[in-house]
């Protein structure tokens, strides 16, 4: 098992009005609510909590790129990469992703991961994503050319860090007459690339057929073992067997000394995350023709609430969280590990506004008590 | 939209298939008489509405679906408000449409303001604007129709909440979301970016030399007075009309007196 400690960064320190004054965490939350006397202890501290993750035996930390939201402040994800990048020696760097769709300009992302592959001597993971709906209102990007936008800023971002010599690149939405990456990358032909899914079926043959790692995002166990599923059955089309670590399951943790403790101090930190943090309105996360109209109906038609409206027992029976004392958690991923069948565990330890402290005796435990349990099959 | 559909099989209007170019369009047409084309808005393409029926006893009214709302299929080879204007110059040729009236209601406002500017003299004689988008006046933004939710938009389009609430149910059946969803789709293909408008329609408008009615709903919460007044003073031949009690969905909110309008606007 690969384990990688998957940190979002949110900004805590929402108003006591928020719940009764705002239907959405993203977009249009006033960035007035953010504090840059907050945010220099903030951004520090969750770097912090990223550089001790090495110490702590982690294979990778990932990070990922939002925009405008309080669900997550990195609008750049290869600047956390940059500050982590000499600060640790060994550990794995994931970018969850770069939103390349969102970009009109997909050949900075080359340059900044081949940039970092260097600096780092080849721990970069590249993952790339489309962006969530609201981000499409922020980038100006229509949702409609965003399944399009990414594969074609993909193609052009591989194309580029792979050729040895300049190229002209057209397509339907980039044209660049002058490609020529400086750097190029340390490892070769180009970094690991992770791509996360949410059930697109069109996603998991796109993964498989590039032999990339597929990605779970929040949902239901049941339906990410569909989604796993889908993937495996799509990579056998392709004529192989994902590789475990072709197959990462992300997932909130909290651990504590016994499990009475873990709910105790978990509930408020995993509430925090769904019924705030994950707060949306619905036109802001599904812009018409974010989803295609097949996905839409399958969205609409299985009646599943939004995050902020399930209860903590629910987030908790329909696998949004795993909670507990070490030994209920080990129980618990064994069992998702047998069910779902992944060898890339993104565990997500900061956890909404859990505090520092508490991030730090998460990991600990998570570490030193979790992780061993899976060392006979470590990657 | 139950209301929508019955309207629609009573009348015993059919959508047509029509080849134009390498692109094939859903029309309905009804009525006879002087050619009118009508244009959708971006909301409810491909049904025959009552709208639609009082001008189908003066007019032959030819309503086609733009490439992705209503009927017809999606296209890419439409994939700009540009491609819509030579897709109806191209169907205005084929169908040998003489003393065509061309009336387009917000998104098809935009459309129309388009085509008229791309065909000018020789192939309109009048021009309809009905609470038309397509300007871009940035310090009377449009709503942002995206962004809301289905109560927020019936708000926002409908002055009278009353005519709002008989003409869609409050629990939409799944092939009804559906629908809607397909020509939200097709609205954000052509709208989300530059939002709502081309940037460079301003300056070609008076190239629009034929006479033009601007009719826009004196409550209209969508697309502000200024774009009626923009169009109405760029538009050489054009003159702006106020349709009282009314919103954004003038000719779903006050056909009566909106027609009586267009009729009178057409007759002069």
């Amino acid at each position: 098992m690969q384990f990688n400690l998957f940190h979002l960064m949110p900004y805590p320190y929402l108003p006591d009005d928020f719940d009764a004054k705002y239907d959405t965490a993203s977009l249009t939350l006033p960035n007035g609510i953010f504090d840059p006397k907050r945010g220099v202890a903030l951004y520090n501290r969750y770097l912090d909590e990223l550089e001790y993750a090495e110490q702590l035996g982690f294979d990778a930390v990932a990070v990922n790129e939002h925009h405008q939201s309080a669900y997550g402040i990195m609008p750049s994800p290869n600047i956390v990469i940059g500050a982590l990048a000499r600060r640790t020696s060994h550990i794995r760097l994931c970018a969850l992703g770069n939103a390349i769709a969102l970009r009109d300009h997909p050949l900075r992302v080359a340059e900044e991961i081949a940039m970092l592959d260097n600096i780092t001597d080849g721990r970069v993971i590249s993952g790339f994503v489309r962006g969530i709906g609201f981000e499409c209102y922020a980038q100006s990007v229509s949702p409609t050319r965003s399944i399009a936008r990414f594969r074609e800023a993909h193609d052009l971002i591989v194309k580029a860090w792979e050729s040895r010599e300049p190229f002209q690149w057209i397509s339907e939405n980039y044209e660049f007459r002058y490609v020529n990456v400086w750097p190029r990358s340390v490892q070769q032909p180009h970094p690991p690339i992770w791509v996360p899914g949410t059930g697109s079926f069109e996603t998991m043959q796109w993964v498989a057929q590039h032999r990339y790692s597929y990605l779970s995002v929040y949902a239901p166990t049941r339906v990410i073992k569909s989604w796993f599923d889908g993937f495996r059955a799509a990579a056998k089309e392709c004529g192989y067997v994902p590789a475990p670590e072709q197959i990462g399951f992300m997932v909130p943790i909290y651990v504590a000394e016994t499990d009475e403790r873990a709910h105790e101090e978990g509930r408020q930190h995993v509430e925090w995350l769904y019924h705030k943090a994950l707060k949306i309105r619905t036109e802001y996360y599904f812009p018409a023709g974010y989803l295609s109209a097949k996905s839409f109906r399958g969205m609409i038609g299985s009646g599943a609430k939004p995050f902020n409206q399930l209860s903590y027992e629910e987030i908790l029976d329909m696998g949004y969280a795993v909670v507990g004392s070490a030994a209920t958690v080990r129980e618990k991923l064994k069992a998702l590990e047998a069910y779902l069948g992944f060898g890339n565990l993104c565990a997500v330890l900061q956890i909404g506004d859990m505090p520092h402290e508490r991030t730090m005796k998460n990991m600990e435990l998570f570490a030193r008590q979790v992780m061993p349990a899976f060392a006979g099959n470590r990657h | 939209m139950d209301s929508y559909h019955e309207f629609n099989m009573s009348n015993g209007n059919t959508a047509k298939q029509l080849r134009v170019g390498a692109t094939s369009v859903s029309v309905l047409e009804g009525g006879a008489g002087r050619p009118l084309l009508v244009l959708h808005p971006a909301g409810g393409a491909g049904n025959w509405l009552p709208y639609h029926e009082t001008l189908a006893r003066r007019y032959r009214v030819i309503a086609p679906d733009c490439p992705g709302f209503g009927h017809s299929a999606d296209s890419d080879l439409v994939d700009g408000v540009d491609d819509l204007a030579f897709l109806y110059a191209d169907l205005i040729e084929q169908l040998d449409l003489k003393d065509l009236i061309v009336l387009g209601s917000s998104f098809g406002g935009w459309v129309a303001a388009e085509l008229a500017v791309l065909v000018a003299r020789s192939a309109i004689s009048k021009l309809i604007l009905v609470d038309a988008i397509g300007l871009r006046i940035p310090e009377a933004p449009i709503a942002d129709l995206f962004a809301m939710g289905p109560a927020e938009k019936m708000a926002a389009l409908f002055h009278d909440r009353t005519i709002a609430a008989r003409l869609f149910p409050a629990e939409p059946d799944i092939d009804t979301i559906m629908a809607f969803y397909r020509d939200e789709m097709a609205f954000a293909k052509f709208a989300w970016s530059p939002f709502c408008c081309n940037p460079k329609l301003e300056r070609r408008l008076h190239r629009i030399t034929v006479p033009t009615l601007i009719l826009w709903g004196e409550h209209d919460a969508v697309v502000p007075r200024q774009h009626a007044e923009r169009y109405a003073a760029r538009i050489p031949q054009a003159q702006l009309q106020i349709v009282p009690d009314a919103g954004h969905a003038v000719l779903m909110e006050r056909p009566e007196e909106a027609i009586r309008a267009i009729e009178q606007f057409v007759g002069t």
